[in-house]
Formats: C-alpha cells, structure tokens, sequence
C-alpha cells in the first residue's frame, strides 16, 4: 500500500513538473512576451535595467538632444523630460495597427533615437498631470 | 543567416535568409522594398542599444527591424 502510494506521489510531482515547464513554455510564447523580448533585445544596457528596475526608460532625441521617458504601455506613454527629470510634455504616437507594448516602445524608441522631428510631428501632445505621473512611477 | 524582423500582431514575423545565396538575397531585397514602400521604417542595430534607420536594402545587415508608418494616438 505504501509503495503504491510512494508511486502515485512521485507520478504526480512529475505530471505537476511538466504541466509547470508547459505553462512556462506558454507563458514565454506569447506575442506580449515576444514582444518584451525583443524590446530588452534592441535597448542599450542601461535602458535595459533602467526598463528591468522601474518600468521606464530613456532615450535622448537624435535632433534636438531633449531627454523623453517611455513608459510600458502602448499609448500616452511617452514624456518629454525637463532639465530636473520632470515630465514637461507628454506625446502621444504609436506605430499603426495592433502592436504589443514591447513593440510599440521599441518603435517609439528607434523613432525619437533617429528621426525625432518627424516623429513628433505626427504625434498628438498632451500635458502631463502630475496625479498621472504618480499612477505611472 | 541574416533576419529580417517585421513588427506585427502576432509580435513579429522573421524572416531567416542565407546572404551568400542570391535568390535568397532578392527575395529579401523584394520584401525590403515592399515594406518600405507601405511606410514600414527599416532599421539595423549599430551597436549595444544604437540604432540607425535604413532607407536602401543592406545586404550585410545581420538583422534588419521593420515597424509600421507612426501615427498620432
């Protein structure tokens, strides 16, 4: 009885691994996550754990050197800083159609690191409120 | 074996082709234009977290990153 029991156990702890590393496996595979994935691919090192430590990073504007912060999300998500790191403006753009977020901050990123006028050009402002700010760290 | 990374719904489609292979290589050129011409931006990565936008196919690029035309939100 006891090692039909014994049996049992160690069959179940393995059926429990294998449904663990399937979940994981899945879990990995998403679009969300793929999308995450090649985001912390293409950010410099310091973005990267700047992203990994508080959800945001930042990029300096390739024409006007201006600092913005992105923030993990796929819309109103980009700030302009000021001198002290406060968010001055917001800006609104995204790539068109339906990305996921790593995605769209990837394309946000590329676009203010290499083209930054044209890119605010077709952006929508918005002011940053400061209760809003706080909401997103 | 060089890449081509589109960004899409499904998170991105890539594209693996061999560079020494011709056919293959027109193929990609083929796609690149195309991309390009429905307002996709192409870019390749220069270094750790730099990036340069690409406006002509670069068959030497390891990896190229498409994303769709931005829009205002």
């Amino acid at each position: 009885m006891s090692l039909f029991r014994r049996a049992a156990t160690t069959e179940r702890s393995r059926f429990d691994c294998l449904r663990a590393l399937y979940r994981k496996f899945r879990a990995e595979n998403t679009r969300e996550a793929r999308g995450l994935r090649l985001l912390r691919d293409w950010l410099s090192p310091a973005q990267r754990a700047q992203f990994e430590a508080k959800g945001y990073f930042d990029v300096i504007g390739s024409d006007s050197g201006r600092k913005y912060r992105i923030y993990e999300g796929t819309m109103t998500n980009v700030y302009e800083l000021d001198e002290i790191g406060r968010p001055r403006m917001g800006w609104c753009f995204v790539p068109s159609g339906y990305l996921v977020a790593g995605d769209v901050m990837l394309a946000q990123k590329i676009a203010l690191e290499t083209a930054e006028s044209a890119s605010l050009a077709v952006a929508n402002r918005f002011l940053p409120k400061a209760a809003q700010f706080r909401v997103l760290r | 074996m060089a890449t081509h990374i589109v960004m899409d719904h499904s998170g991105d489609t890539r594209h693996h082709f061999d560079a020494k292979d011709f056919e293959a290589l027109a193929k990609a050129e083929a796609r690149f234009k195309e991309l390009t011409g429905r307002g996709f931006t192409a870019a390749v990565r220069t270094g750790p977290g730099e990036v340069t936008r690409i406006r002509s196919f670069d068959p030497a690029a390891e990896e190229t990153l498409f994303f769709p035309r931005l829009v205002g939100g």
